[in-house]
């Protein structure tokens, strides 16, 4: 499925925001790719990531740590890595070590396209495939206001609710939490890891300021 | 999910973490979830940390028809024909080894319910129809595929229609040279469903690095955004067909 694609946002506001994906493809290379993965792991680790998670164990603003994530591979038959990055150099450099290591995983980023494919080129890649985002059809009318969507459309999963985002500005604008402690918890519910928390932040402030994110459910739940 | 009201002591700390607000309130203090809004997720129960254990996953949950509500909206759910965790396929992400999309092709995922809303499968049913009077079939790995009742028709068994999902993805490969006519059945489709859905379109890249499918977005005038996700080609055995 295509949970890194349909981020929203500005160009500005995606410029340093890159989800990595390395997925063996079931049934045709995925047996004997745990090892495989388990050093992908430890090429990411090295380089820093924003945020990675697992659909083994969760991710790393909700208890697991890297090395639990690298260590629970193991479990699922079809062994995934997702993880995102702030930062254009540590992205470079997973890839750079990735294709050297030549290890047959198939790799996605997802990112602005131009920039996406101007680190192809530099790292010599030949891009195979692209997944182009069309955009959201139907019943527009209905979604939340640019502000929570651009948070919400982080887990493409769905799993981050709307509702969270409003009780976490709220807890901020209340000074019961630093906006990056309401990032880190917006975090938490994207199992996979790909909510990228310093675009959270940058998101909840550029919005926080302009006096946006009002709750519109009135912020329910205990601090 | 529901709650053991029993045990309940109405703080109301799961309420945010729902992404599909079936976590209700009957004041003063009575907290129930909406079983017919519920999707399964799991999400309350992982990251709310109910105080008194009150919110709890039934059995039934994995067992129809509650199903497939659990595997169309737990990101931690794998469906057991397809060995693939979420709602669909590996799509482009593995493009690369499985050639799903080959050259001269087009993929196309309708992503139903996503983003916010969620989806009934009534309207994931009417997606389907009217794709198979286009004579398109659904990608056989996706997990939608095992839930047909006629492929011929596009019609979903019947213990299925009730159900309620956070996204379900409708996805087929067709030739590129379909492309205008089957977003134009999209965009009608798109005034006919009552949620929402985000569109995918995988392409091969030409050799000179171009996107051959631009063209036809440009002449239709339909918007792309300036994100999307890139195979970068470096799984083997690598297809190039």
């Amino acid at each position: 499925m295509t949970h890194s694609l349909h981020r929203r946002g500005s160009v500005e506001s995606l410029r340093n925001d890159y989800v990595l994906l390395f997925t063996p493809a079931a049934r045709i290379n995925h047996e004997g790719s745990h090892e495989k993965l388990r050093e992908i792991v430890e090429i990411i680790a090295e380089a820093g990531p924003t945020n990675i998670g697992s659909y083994e164990i969760r991710n790393i603003y909700d208890g697991a740590t890297i090395e639990d994530i690298r260590d629970n591979l193991y479990k699922a038959a079809v062994p995934r890595v997702r993880c995102c990055f702030s930062d254009r150099d540590k992205v470079m450099q997973v890839l750079r070590k990735v294709k050297e290591n030549d290890y047959g995983i198939s790799v996605t980023v997802s990112g602005l396209t131009d920039e996406v494919l101007k680190m192809a080129d530099e790292l010599g890649m030949r891009p195979h495939s692209i997944n182009l985002s069309l955009g959201v059809w139907g019943r527009t009318e209905r979604l939340p206001d640019k502000a929570v969507m651009e948070i919400v459309s982080m887990c493409g999963h769905g799993m981050l609710a709307k509702s969270l985002v409003e009780k976490q500005a709220d807890l901020v604008r209340r000074g019961r939490k630093t906006v990056r402690e309401a990032a880190e918890e917006l975090a938490r519910p994207c199992t996979c890891g790909i909510v990228n928390v310093d675009r959270a932040v940058e998101i909840l402030e550029r919005y926080l300021a302009q006096g946006d994110l009002e709750s519109s459910c009135g912020a329910p739940g205990e601090d | 999910m529901l709650i053991r009201e029993e045990l309940c002591t109405g703080c109301r700390r799961c309420i945010p973490y729902c992404p599909v607000g079936a976590i209700l309130v009957e004041e003063p203090r009575r907290v129930y979830i909406d079983q017919d809004l519920c999707a399964e997720c799991g999400t309350c129960l992982r990251m709310a940390g109910c105080p008194t254990d009150a919110l709890f996953e039934p059995s039934e949950v994995y067992e129809k028809p509650r199903s497939v509500r659990k595997f169309f909206s737990d990101a931690m759910a794998t469906h057991k024909e397809t060995l693939l965790p979420g709602r669909g396929t590996e799509e482009v992400k593995t493009n690369d080894v499985t050639a799903r999309v080959k050259r001269g092709q087009i993929g196309i995922a309708i992503e139903m319910g996503r983003p916010v809303l969620g989806a009934k499968m009534t309207d994931v049913e009417k997606v389907i129809m009217r794709l198979a009077e286009l004579g398109i079939r659904l990608e056989g790995n996706n997990p939608l595929s095992h839930l047909l009742a006629d492929p011929e028709k596009g019609t979903l068994q019947d213990w299925v229609k009730n159900e309620r999902v956070i996204s379900a993805i409708v996805e087929f490969a067709a030739p590129a040279e379909r492309l205008e006519e089957l977003l134009g059945a999209i965009r009608e489709l798109a005034a006919e469903v009552d949620t929402v859905f985000s569109l995918d379109l995988i392409t091969r890249f030409d050799d000179d690095g171009s996107i051959p499918v631009l063209p036809v977005l440009d002449r239709m005038g339909i918007h792309y955004r300036p994100n999307s996700k890139i195979n970068l080609g470096l799984g083997r055995p690598l297809r190039e067909e």
